[in-house]
């Protein structure tokens, strides 16, 4: 196998793309991407705790109070979000559908040490932002009023659980997880996961296209052509994982040990590359090779995923800075699939490669 | 009668072309696959996904707390003294030295103060369900009544609230008050029943079980809750229907794009042009069978999560878009690797269009412009209305009609077999749909057509700036929208000129021009008549729809932007587009800026 070979069908692949422009797509995708997950960012954070939307929580809600005092009225009049009416019910519910108030609360005259619960009746607005985020107040309150009654009602429980005192939380860390646990982990690899399925497009327009021949017919031979395609394909992961990482971190997303996280990718990638070109060798059709290789590719990465100490978790822990020495351990271990693969793809190759020459 | 046969008839060919190739060689492989694949999701039920392993890292001094932390794989745990923990104290995310949790203040460490609250929480939950008096436990339940205001959404729409001024009287509602009984003081459940669902809730919230939720059915117990049941709904909610069911959609559509795409591979097709079966029966025909099988996939899968079967409805639109989409893409790629590209492309696109506005079901009534969130509707068993799904799939089905439309009137020869860029073979595509006889009225109608995809475009950009604070969101949905408007206008006269640069003589021109404009501000108006009233009257929809009121004025604005575009190619030629296109991009901002301005002020 010689290198210049290689370097030729390499390069005839890029001009291909960079002809039709396809890089440009890719480009425009993730540049596509990028802007959408920074709207997530911002969408989502005030989803998740909707009073970082300044302008709600600057907000007084109106709330009717209905039925016997309790320390619920207690809490809600000394609470800053709301601003409560002492009602009747069915003033204060027909008030709730003029949308004149938030919401509407019973509480009935249950004692508090009974032997029954308390049972609130909530009335609230259906599909509404305002009572998505009334109905997260309110929680806050009952959670309160909840452990005013445990309290009370402490000596009738046989079993109580372990204590840990958690401090208050300043805000923050609502996205974290989504963000390093699967984003950054799921964008990192879907260039492994474009390379691969490009390569059995590359391999498969040469049979569908009646290329071959006029291929073959050059001095390379079929097993380089077969790795100077694999070789383009593997070119582009770093290149787009690497673009991933700075648009995540043009985002505000800091990412920590970058240079780890492109080795981990791009040797990873190599085995989905060499599993295509396996299945576009075996198939020479696109439909059909494509078919089976995603199916395939489902069930190895969900295989790999549950794993411990899988590639994709040795991504999330580089990213955020936990990952150990085992990620030595995981790259050996893909190295050496990579070279039983790599073996099996050689001797397909070269086997195709002679009845080529022979039929 | 006749094309009905030869629809059903190229049908069958494709059935059987495509079930003869795959069972030779695929479906063995398949099958393999498939065995598998259950294997792997039983390994994989089992075993967990350890994707966030290891994220957090914890130092604990008592061995029972440790266990029950470690019991989350997220945490790596460190048992030591107190002492030693106390100096290291920085080296961890949390440390927790005699029951008090002290946390290191970075974002890991607050995102591992959340997981840990949560596991705490499920914990104490475990403990307190085994408890025999379950009220003691749990003294407090939560009845949810929900009330359907009798204001329609337009009160609600645009994100601000409607509500009373600030006072301190009670608020006395205005319409007649129907009295509403007290509820009763006692649950309607036995204390068993309770505790078998307080169980079964506190299990289910789990990684991977908390995403599959909503697809299953409400607990039995519905509305009773403890106070820490109440919550809003998961926003990634619909992250697993955009999985269950788009995935499987535009998986499918693959095969009809590669069906296209190989009768035009080696000019193969040629055989089924020469017949003189119309190339709409054709197209019809082909599609067909990918269409009754994504349609079954979709009930399959319906029938399998236990939804109602009414979600069909919304997810039929947006199939008949894969299908147009897929159709153009196969016709109109040149490669295999360039077919990849833009279905990937095209499937990212369509998919954050389906994803993102569904994520605000339940919350904003911009969540309706994704027939996503119809299907999140009817899972949780919330009704929806006509308009609403008018209101949602309209554009799907127009733009899916246009497309088709092209493709159909494209399915011949030289265009299948052209060896074009892309570009200019879109816009031969495009020139095909115009009449030559009648280039003006091709011109309105063109222009009208582009409608529902500029809406599109800009109900995206919509969902994509709606969320930016307020300047910077109306800035940019100013420009962005302007641009847009200004580039569909464009696509008729560069088609006419790219088709004949001669033809676009003054009088011509001028024409051309009026055609354009007229057809634009028609569409525009009829398709917010139908669709769109409930964002138009937003400020957000008063600059992308603007001025309902007077017509004359948008009419010239429409005019004088397509008349500096097409100025700017009879004087420059082709280079002249996208000078033409800033300019009146710029126009258009200004136009809208006075109008804003004045709206505001």
């Amino acid at each position: 196998m010689k290198a210049r070979h290689l370097s030729i069908i390499a390069k005839k692949e890029f001009r291909g793309l960079f002809n039709e422009r396809t890089i440009l797509l890719a480009i425009l995708l993730q540049l596509f991407i990028a802007m959408f997950s920074s709207f997530l960012m911002v969408g989502l954070t005030s989803m998740y705790d909707p009073s970082s939307l300044s302008k709600y929580s600057r907000h007084k809600y109106n709330i009717a109070y209905a039925g016997n005092d309790s320390a619920v009225l207690k809490y809600l009049e000394s609470s800053p979000d709301f601003r409560v009416y002492s009602m009747d019910l069915s003033t204060g519910v027909a008030a709730l559908k003029e949308r004149k108030l938030s919401a509407v609360i019973y509480v009935p005259d249950t004692s508090p040490a009974a032997e029954e619960p308390v049972k609130i009746t909530l009335y609230t607005l259906t599909n509404d932002l305002q009572s998505a985020i009334v109905d997260v107040k309110l929680k806050d309150i009952f959670l309160k009023y909840e452990k005013d009654l445990r309290l009370i009602r402490v000596d009738r429980l046989s079993e109580l659980p372990i204590p840990i005192q958690v401090p208050k939380t300043t805000g923050g860390g609502d996205f974290y997880e989504f963000v390093y646990g699967l984003l950054i982990p799921l964008l990192v690899f879907m260039p492994a996961i474009i390379a691969s399925a490009l390569v059995i497009d590359l391999i498969t327009e040469e049979y569908q296209h009646e290329t071959l021949e006029t291929l073959i017919s050059t001095p390379v031979t079929f097993s380089e052509m077969v790795w100077g395609k694999v070789l383009a394909c593997e070119l582009l992961v770093p290149i787009q994982a690497g673009a991933w990482l700075l648009l995540l971190m043009v985002n505000g997303i800091a990412i920590e040990n970058a240079g780890l996280i492109l080795l981990q990718v791009v040797v990873t990638s190599l085995i989905l590359i060499l599993l295509g070109a396996l299945t576009a060798l075996h198939y020479r059709e696109r439909t059909a090779a494509q078919f089976i290789f995603s199916t395939a590719l489902v069930v190895v990465i969900l295989f790999v995923l549950a794993l411990p100490s899988n590639p994709l978790n040795i991504l999330t822990r580089l990213a955020v800075g936990t990952a150990g020495p085992e990620q030595w351990l995981v790259l050996a271990a893909t190295g050496g699939i990579i070279i039983i693969l790599g073996y099996l793809t050689q001797k397909y190759a070269e086997k195709v490669g002679k009845s080529h020459h022979t039929g | 009668m006749g094309r009905l046969t030869d629809i059903l008839t190229i049908a069958r060919w494709e059935v059987k072309k495509s079930f003869t190739m795959m069972s030779r060689e695929v479906l063995p492989f398949a099958v393999i696959l498939f065995v598998l694949l259950v294997a792997v999701t039983g390994f994989a039920a089992q075993s967990g996904m350890h994707l966030q392993d290891g994220m957090y890292e914890v130092g604990v001094d008592d061995p029972q707390i440790a266990e029950l932390i470690a019991s989350d794989a997220r945490f790596s745990v460190y048992q030591t003294d107190a002492a030693t923990l106390g100096k290291n104290r920085n080296a961890f995310d949390l440390v927790i030295i005699n029951g008090q949790l002290y946390n290191s203040q970075t974002e890991r460490a607050k995102a591992a103060q959340k997981t840990l609250e949560r596991d705490y929480a499920k914990y104490v939950n475990t403990v307190y369900n085994r408890e025999t008096d379950l009220f003691a436990a749990y003294p407090l339940w939560i009845d949810v009544q929900t009330v359907k205001s009798e204001l329609t959404f337009l009160s609600t729409q645009s994100g601000q609230y409607v509500q009373a001024a600030p006072s301190r009287k009670a608020p006395v509602p205005e319409g007649e008050i129907s009295n509403v009984p007290t509820p009763s003081p006692a649950l309607d459940f036995t204390k068993e029943e309770l505790r078998q669902e307080l169980v079964k809730t506190n299990a289910k919230n789990t990684q991977i079980s908390r995403y599959t939720e909503v697809l299953s059915s409400e607990s039995t117990m519905g509305r009773f809750k403890t106070p820490s049941q109440l919550s809003p709904p998961l926003p990634f909610d619909s992250i697993i229907l955009v999985f269950v069911f788009i995935f499987p959609l535009y998986f499918t559509s693959q095969f009809f794009m590669m069906s296209i795409m190989n009768e035009r591979i080696e000019r193969k097709g040629e055989v089924l042009l020469s017949t003189p079966v119309a190339s709409s029966s054709i197209i019809l025909g082909k599609m067909i069978p990918y269409f009754i099988g994504m349609v079954a996939i979709c009930a399959a899968l319906t029938l399998y999560v236990r939804a109602p079967l009414i979600i069909i409805l919304p997810l039929i639109p947006v199939i008949i878009f894969f299908l147009a989409n897929a159709l153009l893409i196969g016709m109109l790629s040149r490669s295999f690797k360039e077919l990849s590209f833009i279905s990937i492309f095209f499937s990212t696109v369509a998919t954050s269009y389906l994803f993102f506005p569904s994520i605000f079901a339940n919350v904003h009534v911009i969540s309706l412009i994704s027939p996503l969130t119809l299907i999140v509707l009817s899972v949780q068993g919330a009704p929806w209305t006509v308009t609403d799904y008018l209101y949602s799939t309209s554009l799907f089905w127009l733009t899916g009609a246009v497309l088709f439309y092209i493709g159909m009137k494209n399915f011949k020869e030289e265009r299948l077999f052209s060896e074009k860029r892309l570009l200019p073979r879109f816009r031969e595509f495009l020139s095909e749909i115009m009449n030559r006889q009648h280039p003006f009225l091709s011109v309105f109608l063109l222009t009208g057509f582009t409608i529902p995809f500029v809406f599109m475009v800009q109900l995206m950009s919509l969902t994509l700036f709606f969320n930016l604070p307020m300047p910077y969101s109306l800035v940019l949905l100013l420009i962005f929208a302007a641009l847009v408007e200004e580039c569909a206008k464009a696509i008729g006269i560069y088609t006419l000129f790219a088709q004949d640069p001669s033809f676009l003589t003054w009088k011509n021109l001028l024409a051309a021009c009026a055609a354009t404009a007229i057809g634009f501000l028609v569409a525009e108006k009829l398709l917010l008549f139908i669709t769109l009233a409930q964002i138009s009257e937003s400020i957000f929809g008063s600059i992308l729809f603007l001025s309902l009121g007077v017509l004359w004025m948008p009419l010239l604005l429409h005019f004088v932007g397509v008349l500096i575009v097409a100025c700017s190619l009879k004087f420059w030629g082709r280079k002249g587009l996208v000078i033409g296109i800033v300019l009146a991009t710029v126009v258009h901002c200004l136009y809208n800026l006075y109008f804003i301005l004045g709206w505001i002020g």
